[in-house]
């Protein structure tokens, strides 16, 4: 049996287009081991965000296997094992960016004050700190960004996921939250998955993988 | 507290917003269902309340009447007495006559009563608003307020009655033969409050009446008084049981007497509580409206729930449960609303009609100058719980509409 936290066999998806039938994904292999960091690069439309989602359970392959952490994948296990990072960072607008980072813990149950410190600690962690009582609508966008990332760690996941984290950002915030996120999952020993469309982001994960046609190489 | 509820109550109350407006609107829109639907309904109530107070009032809790006339009245009361829950009784015998006074006739409904008894089982006084029911002897007659209008009679002014009976005899009278009618005076004026009967009714003593119809001793029935808290068709029932079967006596609640028109009250306060469910219906409407816009706007917050590890049971929980929320905040904002206003409902009353100038005829048509009111609990539990099950279905289509959403396409959604 395979050591790796994320293992996919023979992924395939397709979607029609009308009478088109377009292979996005033609049997995707990939493993990623607990800690590793992998960049996943690929021209728009290559099926980069449709690998992310059979990935992470929110999508069903037509056909091939996936597993977490040597398991089937299924998806109430999701919200303890992945944490999920999106290009438009998703906060709740309503509430504040303490109330965002905790409501991943929520889902899980009512939120105690151990994942109270945490979520503290993770917004300390990226820098948040003072702005823990500001709503979204107060944030920069790096800054809700950052807010996404600590709501992403905060159950403890094992994976995390990323789907082009910057594409919402300037160079240099992006580059700022690419740091960021690498450092976390280094210091939890957090597995990361980064779509990006940035090479210098990809070339800062341990390794690099370009999709084309369907199919995964590396890059 | 689940997300679920959490997320719910932070939509409806956003933090750092001091007035939510959408909340604050759907909330209003129940509660002014909630608060028509008390007012109309114990209003309502009200008016039917007093209408069975001022029937009993007028009837007593049960009536015995025979076939015919019934021979010796006296020795019926006494085995009425001897029935366990029977209070009081009295005698009376009524029949059509015509008052004349100053030759303006009138025809009402005559009573005879037994001026002495009938206070034991008809409060009678209550409703005397001049002269004085103790001044009621043979030769006089206390008459409605509205029949004493239509006359001119005045107190002390003699009136003039014909019997059917006195008809008779001046139509069998032969040569110079005078029939003399019977004069009674003016000794007092009731108002019930009822046109009906404040127009078309006078009251005399049972055994003038006796005399006026040729009744002898016989009377046409005995009111009865019960106590207090007992089911009045229940002791008719026992009545029934205890009365001699030879006199085809029979013994009728108030309610039974007047079941047609009980009924029509009934119905019509039904059919305005339907009708005015329908105000609380049309709010729920914009609730599921609101709520759908909702859902809309928020198609990629709900697809996060999804990717963050929400069922689609807990994401329909939340915009169901807001639905439920405004029912309740609805439901307590339309209560106080609907009583506080039923608290000033004279005053309101008061300034209608002194800018309509319509106080006189409020008085003359409705018969009131306080509006009556009167909360049935089963219509008070009526209104809270529709109000708060419409509310809660009107989240019900959006909370599906987002249980349906799937995260991934949700999250992909422009």
């Amino acid at each position: 049996m395979s050591d790796a936290i994320l293992s996919g066999r023979g992924l395939a998806k397709a979607y029609l287009s009308g009478d088109r039938r377009i292979e996005v994904l033609r049997g995707v292999d990939l493993e990623i081991l607990p800690g590793e960091s992998v960049s996943i690069r690929g021209e728009s439309g290559s099926g980069k965000s449709t690998l992310l989602n059979l990935l992470s359970g929110l999508d069903t392959a037509d056909s091939g296997e996936l597993a977490w952490a040597g398991a089937p994948a299924h998806g109430d296990a999701r919200a303890r094992f992945l944490g999920m990072v999106f290009q438009s960072f998703y906060l709740i607008p309503e509430i504040d960016a303490f109330a965002n980072v905790l409501m991943a813990a929520r889902m899980l149950g009512a939120p105690g004050a151990v994942e109270r410190a945490r979520a503290k600690d993770l917004l300390a962690r990226v820098g948040l700190a003072e702005r823990a009582t500001h709503l979204p609508s107060q944030l920069s966008g790096g800054e809700r960004q950052r807010v996404a990332v600590a709501r992403a760690l905060l159950n403890s996941p094992r994976l995390l996921l990323a789907d082009e984290p910057t594409g919402n950002l300037d160079e240099h915030t992006g580059d700022a939250v690419i740091e960021l996120l690498l450092s976390l999952c280094r210091e939890t020993g957090t597995a990361l998955a980064l779509v990006t469309h940035n090479v210098a982001h990809a070339k800062k994960t341990s390794r690099q993988l370009f999709l084309h046609e369907g199919k995964l190489s590396h890059g | 507290m689940p997300w679920y509820l959490y997320l719910a109550l932070k939509q409806l109350f956003p933090t750092g917003r001091r007035f939510p407006f959408f909340t604050a609107i759907s909330v209003l829109g129940v509660a002014l269902g909630v608060a028509v639907l008390i007012i109309s309904s114990s209003v309502m109530g009200g008016f039917g309340h007093k209408i069975r107070e001022m029937t009993v009032d007028t009837q007593g809790d049960v009536q015995v009447r025979g076939d015919g006339l019934i021979a010796d009245p006296a020795a019926l009361q006494v085995q009425l007495m001897k029935i366990p829950g029977v209070v009081a009784t009295t005698p009376f015998a009524e029949g059509p006559v015509a008052v004349i006074y100053q030759l303006k006739p009138q025809f009402p409904g005559l009573q005879g009563i037994d001026p002495n008894r009938i206070g034991n089982v008809i409060p009678l006084n209550r409703y005397i608003t001049g002269g004085s029911l103790a001044a009621l002897d043979d030769d006089s007659i206390i008459l409605g307020s509205q029949l004493a209008i239509a006359l001119g009679a005045r107190l002390g002014d003699k009136v003039e009655v014909y019997s059917p009976l006195a008809f008779e005899k001046l139509r069998m009278s032969k040569g110079d033969e005078v029939f003399l009618p019977r004069e009674l005076r003016v000794v007092g004026y009731f108002e019930f409050g009822h046109q009906a009967l404040d127009g078309s009714v006078a009251l005399v003593p049972l055994r003038a009446m006796q005399d006026l119809y040729g009744l002898g001793r016989a009377v046409h029935g005995i009111n009865i008084k019960i106590t207090h808290g007992l089911d009045a068709d229940v002791m008719a029932e026992r009545i029934n049981a205890a009365l001699p079967s030879p006199q085809h006596l029979r013994a009728r609640s108030w309610i039974e007497i007047n079941q047609d028109f009980l009924f029509v009250l009934q119905f019509e306060r039904n059919m305005m509580f339907f009708l005015l469910m329908f105000i609380v219906v049309v709010a729920a409407f914009s609730v599921t409206s609101s709520l759908l816009i909702a859902v809309v706007r928020k198609t990629r917050e709900i697809g996060l729930l999804g990717a963050l590890g929400a069922k689609p049971r807990q994401v329909a929980a939340c915009f169901c449960f807001q639905g439920f929320f405004i029912g309740v905040a609805g439901t307590l904002v339309g209560l106080g609303l609907g009583f506080g206003v039923l608290g000033v409902r004279d005053n309101i009353i008061e300034i209608f009609a002194r800018i309509t100038q319509s106080k006189a005829a409020l008085l003359r048509f409705y018969q009131f100058s306080h509006l009556p009111s009167y909360t049935e609990p089963s219509y008070l539990v009526a209104t809270i719980i529709g109000t708060i099950g419409i509310s809660t279905l009107a989240g019900l289509l959006p909370a599906w509409r987002a249980a349906k959403l799937k995260p991934v396409e949700a999250l992909r959604s422009e």
